[in-house]
């Protein structure tokens, strides 16, 4: 693993251990004992086949008040992540970039993103809104985003590559210590890739320890943003982690392998 | 300013809304008022309390939800309004007026009616009424000039201003047209006369400002606007009284006439306090290719019921017809609107929506007429609800009757919750969840200011209702 520069605590930011979730309500777990550990400043690859629970580990990392943890922990930079609000979970530094963004009717991009940077201020405290601006702007050049787009409403009637490309800005302007990306290259042309991809690596230089997990069905992104550690999720557990030839393998052969593993 | 002057409190008296208002309601008026007055009277006297067995009023018990015995109509002695205002127009005239954009002379107003009158942008006029009572007028004295006329609608019947007579509760609400529009007819105090000159441009709103000071008080009021063939003007009806622990009556009765070509907008903003009542019957006229826009803002007050009717009655006629509610504790708004269209080839489109916490209540009830022969209407009529609380009820009765066969219609009804995975979605981005449930709150009602071209209108209707939502 290419440890990052300067980056001195070798301790995970991020420690999930046994984590079991389910749909609240429902009787049977989707997640069924995930273990996972990154360090600051890693990249981590999650793959697995459609329903395997990526994005059920995502929103659960997140907070999404529709699961249920039904054991396990979950600790990030040495907090219990699991006792915290959304709101107060993307404080400390989480970010999820949803598979499926939700539209926000009326609300524009920059108030929705200028709400969000007040909110992490003491109380009393103002957002300098030139500041923002700056900001803004910088971070919709860098995502080759006409500066017009702050004004459209939070993913209302966007295309699905547009949303994509939201999700990044708005990373991109919060500067997670976390940042979960989950299936961000699904939808995205080549050209918009290369464009994200290029983003997401801007914002790791900026941020030498910042730590992403990336969830996806493609070696592709992979190709931009290099992974420190491919996982392998099948039937709500990780069921192989390696490095990044893992990722190649699967390219190659798909999830036969695990499947009659699972089924077996 | 030249003709700004406060009503005193000394130079009014009550009388409970009843014959002896009726009689006094009069005095001073010329003998046509007097008579369509008591004609009016003897109407409202003859027609039932409007009850919740009528389709009309089912949602609205409008007899238990306001007590008309406890009210008192302010009128000052020898009829009229416990000061004069004086042709806004003349006096402009005369004093070489600078174009009206501060309070100006309305000191000795109360606060709330300063606070909310010192938003404002620059205007072309200002009316301000205090139970009914007109207590200044003025308007930009070049307009005046060009044969703007803003008057004290007293002052205007009184001195025979060309337009009163003729149109004064007889084509757009007539008395005859229900209990309330007889109610008003009888016992108006006062309101505001506004004729805009054939092709004259108004290109900053004219303004009323009103205020029901106090519990017992009912305030009626009058609105006539004429618009001549292409001439264009928008007009800002703001309504406000104090919280108070009785109930007060905001009686309005609003008459617009757009001529051919003419553009008109209406707004009215409903922001009364905790007790206030708001009974208000519009009715907008458009002729050939004139548009006449409304926009219908209720925040405030316990109870409130606007019954508006858009009459396109020219071919190219048009109304974009927009409505805004946000109810919290036990607030009652209700809507009852009408879309007839009479002449061929026009175009309405109207778009209510409302916001509900708390035990607040919304009822919408429109209709779409398209009268025999009006072919190629475009109507459309849509009513959304966001409902904030397991206790807020929204009622929504969207209805079409139609007697032509070469039209677009629609309409569209919906009541929905808090989009929980919105909600989710910004809370995910450090937001928190009461800042959350304002964000999406703002942006369902902004689709409604979004449609209005009129910046200041927007700014002081989203900050009242950001102020309510902090308050809740
Ligand atoms: N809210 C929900 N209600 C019902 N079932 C759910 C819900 N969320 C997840 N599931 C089920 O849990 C399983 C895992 O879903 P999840 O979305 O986590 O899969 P995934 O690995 O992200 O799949 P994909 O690659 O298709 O995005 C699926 O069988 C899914 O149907
Ligand atoms: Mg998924």
């Amino acid at each position: 693993m290419n440890q990052p520069e300067g980056q001195m605590d070798d301790s995970p930011i991020l420690s999930i251990s046994g984590l079991t979730a389910r749909v609240a309500g429902e009787p049977i777990d989707i997640l069924k004992g995930v273990d996972l550990a990154v360090r600051p400043g890693e990249t981590h690859a999650i793959m697995g086949p459609n329903g395997s629970g990526k994005s059920t580990l995502a929103k659960v990392l997140a907070g999404h008040p529709g699961y249920e943890v039904t054991g396990g922990s979950v600790a990030f930079r040495g907090q219990d992540l699991l006792e915290m609000e959304p709101d107060e979970r993307a404080q400390t530094g989480v970010f999820m970039a949803f598979q499926y963004p939700v539209e926000i009717p009326g609300v524009s991009i920059a108030n929705f993103l200028r709400t969000a940077l007040q909110a992490r201020l003491a109380d009393g405290e103002e957002l300098d809104l030139f500041d923002f601006q700056e900001l803004l702007v910088e971070r919709m050049e860098l995502l080759d985003m006409d500066p017009a787009f702050a004004e459209r409403h939070v993913n209302e009637g966007f295309s699905g590559g547009e949303k994509k490309r939201n999700e990044i800005l708005q990373m991109a302007v919060l500067k997670p210590t976390l940042a979960v990306m989950d299936e961000t290259d699904s939808g995205l042309d080549i050209d918009a890739l290369k464009i994200v991809a290029h983003g997401v690596n801007t914002l790791k230089k900026e941020m030498p320890g910042m730590s992403v997990l990336l969830i996806t069905h493609y070696q592709r992104i992979l190709d931009h943003i290099a992974p420190d550690a491919v996982h392998v999720m099948v039937g709500g557990a990780i069921v192989q982690s390696g490095g990044p030839e893992v990722a190649l393998e699967l390219e190659a052969q798909g999830y036969e392998e695990y499947r009659a593993v699972t089924a077996g | 300013m030249a003709n700004g002057g406060v009503a005193t409190a000394e130079k009014v008296e009550r009388r409970a809304v009843g014959p002896a208002a009726a009689a006094e309601a009069g005095a001073g008026d010329p003998s046509w008022l007097r008579a369509r007055r008591e004609e009016a009277w003897a109407l409202y006297e003859a027609m039932p309390m409007p009850s919740t067995r009528s389709e009309e009023w089912r949602y609205t018990d409008v007899g238990r939800l306001l007590d008309f015995d406890g009210l008192a109509v302010a009128q000052a002695p020898g009829g009229g309004p416990g000061r004069r205002s004086g042709l806004a127009s003349e006096e402009a005239l005369a004093s070489e007026e600078a174009p009206v954009s501060h309070v100006g002379a309305a000191t000795g107003l109360p606060a709330e009616l300063r606070d909310a009158m010192a938003q404002d942008r620059e205007g072309a006029g200002r009316v301000v009424d205090v139970d009914g009572c007109v207590v200044l007028a003025e308007l930009d004295g070049e307009l005046a000039r060009r044969g703007v006329v803003l008057a004290s609608l007293r002052d205007a019947a009184r001195q025979g201003l060309e337009g009163v007579e003729s149109l004064l509760a007889t084509e757009a609400v007539p008395a005859s047209d229900g209990k309330f529009p007889a109610l008003n007819a009888a016992l108006w105090s006062d309101g505001v006369f506004l004729r805009v000159p054939r092709g004259v441009s108004l290109d900053l709103p004219v303004r009323l400002a009103r205020w029901v000071s106090s519990a017992g008080t009912a305030a009626f009021t009058r609105i006539l606007v004429v618009a001549e063939e292409g001439s264009r003007v928008s007009f800002v009806d703001e309504i406000l009284s104090p919280d108070m622990d009785g109930t007060a009556l905001a009686g309005t009765t609003v008459e617009i006439f757009a001529r051919g070509g003419a553009q008109v907008q209406y707004v009215s903003l409903q922001r009364m306090g905790r007790g206030g009542a708001y009974l208000a019957q519009q009715r907008t006229l458009a002729e050939r290719d004139a548009t006449l826009d409304t926009l219908n803002v209720a925040l405030g007050g316990s109870v409130g019921r606007v019954d508006l009717n858009a009459r396109l009655l020219g071919s190219g006629a048009n109304s974009d017809m927009l409505g805004l509610y946000f109810g919290d504790g036990d607030q009652h708004f209700d809507f009852n609107t009408s879309q007839d269209h009479v002449a061929p080839n026009a175009h309405s489109d109207l778009l209510y929506k409302g916001a509900l916490d708390g035990d607040s209540r919304g009822v919408f009830r429109g209709i779409i007429r398209v009268h025999e022969g009006a072919q190629q209407t475009d109507a459309y009529q849509t009513n959304r609800n966001l409902l904030m609380s397991e206790r807020a009820v929204a009622t929504s009765l969207p209805n079409l009757e139609i007697e032509a066969d070469d039209v677009r219609c629609s309409h569209g009804a919906t009541v929905g919750q808090l989009d929980a995975e919105a909600l989710f979605y910004l809370m995910s981005r450090g937001i928190g969840r009461r800042r959350a449930e304002r964000l999406v709150v703002l942006g369902f009602l902004g689709e409604v200011l979004s449609r209005l071209p009129m910046g200041g209108v927007v700014e002081k209707v989203t900050k009242a209702i950001e102020a309510k939502l902090r308050h809740g």
